[in-house]
């Protein structure tokens, strides 16, 4: 599994199309995306990690790099954003940030 | 001829300003044209001005005050072009009276006139703001605002030859002169 991260609209889909060779179509066979969103109601997190995993393509925006949201429901969501992240960062064999576009490696090595 | 272009993307006050004057300082002895984008709204827009010129001050810019319409600036061919910063002029050209209006046309007078610029410079460096990952929860159009600015800076970066993120002054690169990346 690769799991794509980055900022809001950084051209993660675009690439992760690029990487996998597949039109927007055939993307959610093969690929999910924004996956920080589905932490904040999820009971068990690894499990959902361990579930996301079996996609060959994971994705999820970057939300933890803003203040701290005075709302504690925003709080929550995003405090388990990151923590998805992580536990997905880690069940990866490669790690990849998009940033305008262009991708960067955090874990392995890009994909040719 | 084409100008070699760096794109530097950073946060708020990461370094980003000084370390675009570094490369372009670096880049010898041109003719160096600094074009600024803000429009000066009040005192803390005068201070960030007077801070900005106070660090240019000794270093051989000239000024070029480009809030819209870049396609329209007169810049000189063949010098070393900073243009600072790209967060300004997408808001600028998508919400001032003076601007293009909408996304699609804020879109299109950015890349020309940068296409512009590059075609009549030697040295390019554009400053832009690294303002997406912290959540979109924002009040009114500044969603619209953020997806604007994200499809310009992509494609400033498709067409640069370097691109980095300055992080505490320093350089995290995602491109780079005859490296190639996948």
């Amino acid at each position: 599994m690769i799991f794509v991260t980055g900022p809001l609209y950084s051209g993660k889909r675009a690439w992760a199309q690029k990487i996998l060779g597949c039109s927007e179509q055939e993307l959610p066979a093969r690929a999910v995306w924004d996956v920080q969103e589905l932490a904040a109601d999820a009971a068990d997190l690894p499990a959902l990690a361990d579930k996301l995993a079996r996609y060959e393509v994971v994705i999820a925006t970057e939300v933890g790099a803003g203040v701290v949201p005075a709302d504690p429901a925003e709080r929550a969501a995003r405090e388990a954003a990151g923590r998805l992240a992580c536990l997905l960062a880690a069940r990866a064999d490669r790690v990849v940030r998009v940033f305008c576009g262009l991708p960067l490696p955090l874990k392995g090595e890009l994909p040719q | 001829m084409s100008a070699r272009f760096t794109l530097v993307a950073g946060g708020a006050a990461s370094g980003k300003s000084e370390f675009a004057e570094r490369l372009i300082l670096e880049s010898g002895p041109l003719p160096r044209q600094y074009i600024a984008t803000m429009e000066i709204f009040d005192q803390e827009c005068r201070a960030r001005v007077a801070r900005h010129r106070a660090m240019r001050a000794t270093k051989g810019f000239s000024t070029l005050e480009c809030p819209v319409n870049l396609p329209g600036a007169p810049v000189p061919s063949g010098g070393a072009v900073l243009l600072e910063c790209m967060t300004n002029l997408t808001a600028n050209e998508l919400f001032s009276p003076n601007g293009a209006g909408s996304p699609q046309a804020a879109e299109d007078s950015i890349l020309a006139g940068v296409d512009r610029i590059m075609a009549g410079c030697a040295r390019l460096v554009i400053v832009t703001g690294e303002v997406f990952s912290g959540g979109n929860r924002y009040a009114g159009n500044t969603d619209l605002y953020l997806r604007l600015l994200a499809r310009v800076n992509r494609a400033l970066a498709a067409r640069a030859d370097e691109v980095c993120e300055v992080v505490c002054g320093l350089p995290a690169w995602y491109k780079r002169e005859n490296e190639v990346f996948a």
